[in-house]
């Protein structure tokens, strides 16, 4: 994991110096509401139904056992002793009032923690391939490189009021599992034929009202030239954005509409930065200086002799289950990464209480060198685990609640907070996946039905990214009340869902007593219909859309079918 | 890190109203149109400035810069930073060395973006308060990536 060094460690007590000052402007009325509201944004607080909610970074997901035990009490302390965890590799609370929001955000700087641009018009928390650094597909590992770019995007002067938000994604495995072509930036690390580490960089993915794949903006832009290369990019597109309508500020709305003309601006950009003279080159010693947090822990010893849960006797089913559903190959011969299920019935997805954070923390510390990450699917991982460990852990994360075996299956849902908590929303997301949860509780059917991605968002917004699940679920609103529009065929872009591309809509909306039959009526048909080994995406785009919609048109008793 | 604080009441420059003639003289503060009407025909070494919209390419000012000695950018919202980046450019890139405002809708909170690509001198907002824009410039001791008052990132500064 990053170390901090005094200099980042003095950044985010000033940082949270600074806050305070706003806060307290605010609380004295000489700040209005009007003009605090993108200053708080920036620090991740939103005002939302009930309390505001504290959107905190962990970036690119890497968090240690001490912050989550600083998360835990904070939880405790200002909330009501629980954490969200989001696809974008944040923690959520959701009940803190303002007047303590500058002690929150100091509590976060006490562990080396922020909550800096995780909300508002600017450069966010950078994500990446929760198995970075212990991926056996890795090519370069990811994890330096976002570091640098947080350190450069964390207050840049000229892109803190952006037209909107701006998501960047690296991923540096062969499989793409940060969904790079969804997002604004997408950066994939490469080596070319000489060895030598770049970036193909792509630009203009993004969700919401519009779905847009990200184009290609450079096949290969060296390492140290990728901070110059992004300076290009947000500098046209602060410039060239659109401000008049927010739903038409994105990248992608420009990217669409200049094309070309973007691209070229972009690149006639690049040259000029680089011709300053002051262009932001990343040193060699630097990356090596940063790449120093991220070499292999020294306690690693690579073990032989393979990994046999029946040694000491026969294995129970579940968890055999368990290791075949919770637990991931590794790089280094004799360990395996753990996932810890947040995907279980009576706590929404991405849900932790503050005691599990504690048994969360502790089985990092005693199985997982301290560390754990933050998953794009809203669940935990351990890293480093011994391949010895493995009963004891698989133990260990029953007793906490963390074992449900279903990391990949239709109940290992995204799904954001919804209309119960988040301002936004159109509606609400959290019953509807307890409804699922309830309704395929078992085990051995959810296995039959192999892996499906369900997304589930609140609204357009696409916090739970239903454009990119396999079955997408969306919240509407129409005349004040609840709908669900559902999509099947979406892929995030790794090679089992195939290409990046947004679902196709199955027909109107749906009621949301509706929705847990509707995906009942898509599985089913998919299993009617599914040659041998074919998953479930791949039905999908074999057959289309139409048996799905029969299907599910079947099941509507509440709403009509469309003539 | 300073900015230098416009007292309007006592501000020296003058704006000439749209339909009027311009009549060169010292201290005026032209629009781009204005500008351009005048521009030919304007006395070598009369100080002039000009108001830039944020639309504006600021390149495209390039070959006129070495005669003002005032470029007014404009915030017709604080939260609309494009300004930042022509300031950026007007600095960094064309080496522009007179003063460079901040107009419009400008507020207390802006202080370290402004300072941090090029502003030297501010029109706050009617009601921000001047202490509160003054603290706002002291809570960091330094950042990670280079601006223009130091364009060294921080890399680049511990390697020196």
């Amino acid at each position: 994991m990053y170390q901090y060094t005094e200099f980042d460690r003095q950044f985010v007590h000033a940082r949270a110096a600074q806050f305070r000052d706003q806060l307290e402007r605010n609380l004295a009325g000489e700040l209005s509401d009007d003009d605090f509201r993108p200053l708080r944004l920036q620090n991740g607080w939103y005002i939302q139904r009930h309390a505001p909610m504290f959107r905190i970074a962990v970036p690119y997901g890497e968090i240690s056992s001490r912050q989550v035990r600083q998360l835990a009490h904070i939880g405790r302390e200002f909330d009501k002793g629980f954490v969200h965890f989001t696809t974008r590799t944040n923690a959520q609370f959701n009940w803190i009032p303002l007047p303590r929001a500058a002690d929150a955000v100091d509590a976060l700087a006490e562990v080396d923690m922020h909550a800096i641009q995780t909300s508002g018009n600017c450069i966010r928390n950078i994500t990446t391939d929760v198995f970075a650094g212990i991926a056996p597909d890795e090519i370069v590992d990811p994890r330096p490189y976002c570091e640098i770019l947080r350190q450069w995007s964390t207050l840049q002067p000229e892109f803190a009021f952006l037209p909107r938000k701006f998501k960047i994604a690296v991923n540096g495995a062969r499989e793409d599992r940060a969904a790079i072509a969804w997002h604004d930036i997408g950066l994939q690390l490469l080596k070319d034929g000489n060895g030598a580490v770049g970036f193909k960089v792509l630009v203009g993915g993004g969700m919401g009202r519009t779905p847009v794949i990200g184009s290609v903006a450079n096949e290969f832009i060296p390492w140290d030239h990728i901070l110059v290369f992004i300076e290009a990019i947000v500098r046209v597109y602060n410039r060239w954005g659109r401000r008049d309508n927010a739903f038409k500020a994105r990248i992608k709305i420009l990217v669409k509409a200049e094309g070309q003309r973007y691209f070229d601006e972009v690149n006639a950009e690049y040259a000029k930065i680089l011709e300053s003279g002051t262009a932001h080159i990343i040193p060699q010693a630097e990356l090596d200086r940063v790449s120093a947090s991220f070499h292999l822990p020294e306690k690693i010893h690579p073990a032989i002799g393979g990994f046999d849960p029946n040694r000491t006797g026969a294995a129970p089913v579940a968890l055999l289950r368990w290791l075949d559903r919770n637990v991931h190959a590794h790089r280094i011969e004799g360990y395996r990464a753990v996932t810890l299920s947040l995907k279980r019935p009576g706590l929404p997805p991405g849900d932790v209480t503050s005691e599990q954070l504690e048994a969360a923390a502790q089985m990092a510390d005693r199985y997982s060198l301290g560390e754990l990450r933050v998953s794009h699917e809203q669940n935990l991982l351990l890293p480093w685990v011994r391949e010895a460990d493995l009963v004891a852990v698989w133990h260990a994360a029953r007793e906490a609640g963390f074992a449900t075996p279903n990391i990949g299956l239709l109940t290992d849902m995204i799904a954001c907070p919804g209309g119960d908590l988040c301002a936004l929303a159109n509606a609400r997301s959290i019953p509807i996946a307890a409804a699922i949860t309830e309704q395929f509780d078992d085990l051995d059917a959810l296995l039959d039905l192999g892996e499906i991605d369900l997304h589930i968002s609140g609204c357009m917004n696409s916090c739970g990214h239903h454009h990119t699940g396999h079955i997408g679920i969306l919240g509407v609103d129409k005349d004040g009340s609840e709908w669900y529009q559902v999509t099947v065929g979406g892929s995030d872009g790794t090679t089992l869902s195939g290409a990046s591309t947004p679902g196709k809509v199955i027909g109107p909306s749906f009621a949301a007593e509706e929705v847990p039959d509707v995906v009942q009526a898509l599985v089913d048909t998919y299993r009617a219909q599914r040659l041998s080994d074919e998953r479930f995406v791949d039905t999908a785009r074999r057959i289309g859309v139409a048996p799905f919609r029969a299907a599910a048109d079947l099941v509507r008793r509440e709403t009509a079918v469309a003539a | 890190m300073t900015i230098r604080f416009i007292d309007r009441a006592a501000d020296t420059w003058q704006t000439v109203p749209d339909d009027a003639l311009v009549v060169p003289a010292a201290n005026l503060l032209l629009t781009l149109a204005q500008w351009e009407s005048v521009r030919e025909s304007w006395p070598q070494h009369l100080p002039v400035g000009v108001r830039v919209p944020n639309t504006v390419d600021i390149e495209t000012l390039a070959d006129d810069l070495p005669r003002f000695v005032l470029v007014a950018l404009e915030f017709p919202k604080w939260v609309d930073g494009r300004a930042y980046s022509q300031a950026h450019v007007l600095r960094h890139r064309l080496r522009y060395a007179g003063e460079l405002r901040a107009t419009g809708d400008v507020v207390v909170d802006m202080m370290l973006q402004l300072t941090r690509t090029g502003f030297d001198a501010v029109a706050l907002r009617e009601g921000q308060q001047q202490a509160s824009a003054e603290r706002a410039l002291r809570f960091f001791p330094a950042f990670y990536q280079g601006d223009v008052l130091e364009p060294r990132p921080l890399f680049g500064r511990q390697a020196a």
